[in-house]
């Protein structure tokens, strides 16, 4: 039965509707969660707030793990949902970059849009340094197209690549999640309390 | 703005575990109906396709990069993913409202910074992050969330490469936030 | 508070584990029986030569016609943009980005129509979509496309209508004088899937 756009039991007519309601509980959620605020998201770098980690992971897990319940319900057709083309080289570069861009800027992007809605002047400094970045690249984008374009793999999955079924990576993401935020609940507490002048 | 009403805030944050149950929620429906996962940065690039193209139309449609999003049947800015930010926009106003934490223009910086300095940081960060964003095919919420849960192998790189990354470097850059 | 976090955590465990048995039972993915005859009883998978004909001619970029006989029988004679692919190789991999395109009807075209409904019920359980069977084949074709017969002269005026939309078609595929059937390929793009069919682009 689904997805239901691609498959025309939704009219396409319907797709920017859906897109605003799928993004305003989006950005509920994160701002609701603590994404608006850097210094929480900041946090998951320096053990003294693990929030990014909790809702990242959860949200993770349970994406996959749902994915496989709808694909065996029948409600999801697994092989027409839109998988990530993987370039191989420009993704662990663009992986590094956005790692600077995190730990330097304290956003990444929709959480910096629920920051602009609260009123945080760093969120909307984020966005408008998001701008110029993209505008750079594209300007400067002759420089490394051929670099950009390079290591492609296609439409693949982790199973592609292994050959090991898509459930073992539901469950081996699942393990390390869950271990993680047992681990990271006492990181936390500690780190803490060695922080007495810490403030949100 | 008194840190007594920021530190109170703190305690109307959601669960973190219920807010992440419920994104994983969403980006299933989100599949479910689209057939894609969530993003953000897309929007930027369109945004960024099209003032360009409304300022300098023909240098826009010569750029490698920026024409390939140009079509002449509709705005750069007439897509998927610049009415879901909008949305976000919407979303985090809405909680932002529910929970009192609208407020009037603030920053978020460490004790060692200043505003200012957070300001300057922050279009830096911003800016690796687009640029990032390009060559990751997606951001956080794109490639690295999405992607990841659809099991997408370029979506795991890019999740590992950013935190990996940013927890490699954080001890660097530990005056920024501590 | 912990206590609650202990259940949530096993439940999440026991739903991952479940995953792994799920997937055993749930392959190989079939269409209900049930579901499959309903679609053999149904007609509406047959295409006549006549609309096969029209849409060739009006040059329709929807149609695909995937030709499911042999290597050598292909090269001998074939609808003009047919891709070959006999029926034994239907199912290896690359042979499969031909079928479920977004927009496109896919016809099977078989010397009668038996091999090419074959090799429909085959496409129907791997679940996809809009894909057809060519009415009696490439015999068929021959008797009514390239070598249509006059009606009697009792007929209905609908029975001349179609023949004179033959002896045109006939024109159209035969013509100028080329009369050896293998050369008289028209230039169709012939499309293939990607592995998605989302538009990429973005975050």
């Amino acid at each position: 039965m689904g997805p239901l756009i691609p498959n025309g039991v939704i009219g396409a007519g319907w797709d920017f509707v859906i897109a605003i309601l799928i993004g305003i509980a989006f950005g509920f959620i994160l701002e609701a969660s603590g994404f608006s605020s850097s210094r929480n998201l900041a946090g998951v770098f320096y053990g003294y707030n693990f929030v990014v980690l909790r809702v990242f992971f959860t949200a993770l897990i349970v994406a996959m793990v749902g994915l496989m319940y709808f694909d065996f319900v029948g409600w999801l057709d697994l092989s027409k949902i839109f998988i990530l083309p993987t370039y191989l080289a420009p993704m662990v570069v663009g992986g590094i970059i956005m790692g600077f861009g995190f730990v330097i800027g304290g956003f990444c992007p929709g959480t910096s849009f629920t920051g602009i809605a609260i009123g945080k002047l760093d969120a909307l400094f984020f966005t408008i340094g998001l701008y110029l970045g993209i505008f750079g690249f594209s300007l400067a984008f002759p420089l490394f197209e051929g670099f950009y374009n390079s290591g492609s793999m296609g439409n693949i999955t982790l199973t592609d690549v292994t050959g090991i079924p898509a459930p073992y990576f539901a469950l081996a993401f699942t393990v390390i999640a869950l271990a993680a935020f047992w681990g990271t609940m006492f990181i936390e507490k500690k780190v803490r309390k060695n922080m007495k002048q810490y403030k949100f | 703005m008194s840190k007594d009403k920021i530190i109170d805030n703190q305690s109307k944050y959601i669960n973190p575990y219920l807010g992440g149950v419920l994104l994983g929620l969403l980006i299933l429906l989100t599949i479910y109906i689209t057939g894609r996962g969530l993003g953000a940065s897309g929007a930027i690039k369109s945004a960024v396709v099209s003032t360009s193209n409304t300022i300098a139309p023909s240098a826009t449609q010569a750029n490698a990069y920026m024409g390939q999003f140009v079509s002449d049947d509709h705005s750069p800015m007439y897509t998927w993913l610049v009415f879901e930010s909008l949305g976000v926009l919407l979303g985090g106003l809405l909680s932002g409202l529910i929970f009192g934490r609208v407020g009037r223009f603030r920053t978020d910086h460490g004790p060692k910074i200043t505003a200012k300095k957070r300001w300057l940081l922050a279009l830096l960060g911003g800016a690796l992050f687009g640029i990032g964003s390009q060559f990751g095919r997606g951001c956080t919420s794109g490639a690295a969330l999405s992607g990841s849960a659809t099991f997408a192998f370029g979506g795991v790189i890019v999740l590992f490469g950013i935190f990996g990354t940013g927890y490699v470097i954080a001890y660097f850059f530990r005056k920024l936030w501590i | 508070m912990n206590k609650n976090y202990i259940i949530l955590t096993i439940l999440m465990l026991v739903l991952a584990v479940g995953t792994l048995f799920l997937r055993m039972s749930n392959e190989p993915k079939q269409i209900d029986p049930e579901e499959l005859l309903q679609e053999i009883i149904q007609p509406t998978r047959y295409v006549t030569t006549d609309q096969v004909a029209k849409m060739i001619i009006q040059g329709d970029p929807s149609l695909m016609l995937i030709d499911v006989r042999s290597t050598d029988e292909y090269i001998e004679y074939t609808l003009p943009g047919a891709v070959n692919i006999p029926l034994e190789d239907l199912l290896v991999e690359d042979n499969l980005l031909y079928l479920g395109i977004p927009g496109k009807k896919v016809v099977f075209v078989s010397n009668d129509d038996i091999k090419a409904d074959q090799a429909w019920v085959l496409t129907k359980r791997l679940g996809y979509g809009s894909t057809y069977v060519l009415k009696g084949g490439i015999n068929c074709w021959m008797q009514t496309i390239i070598d249509p017969q006059q009606p009697e002269e009792t007929a209905a005026a609908t029975d001349f209508e179609t023949y004179s939309f033959r002896k045109g078609a006939q024109m159209y595929f035969t013509g100028a004088g080329s009369d050896d059937g293998g050369s008289n390929q028209v230039n169709v793009q012939v499309q293939r899937r990607q592995k998605s069919n989302v538009a990429a682009g973005g975050c």
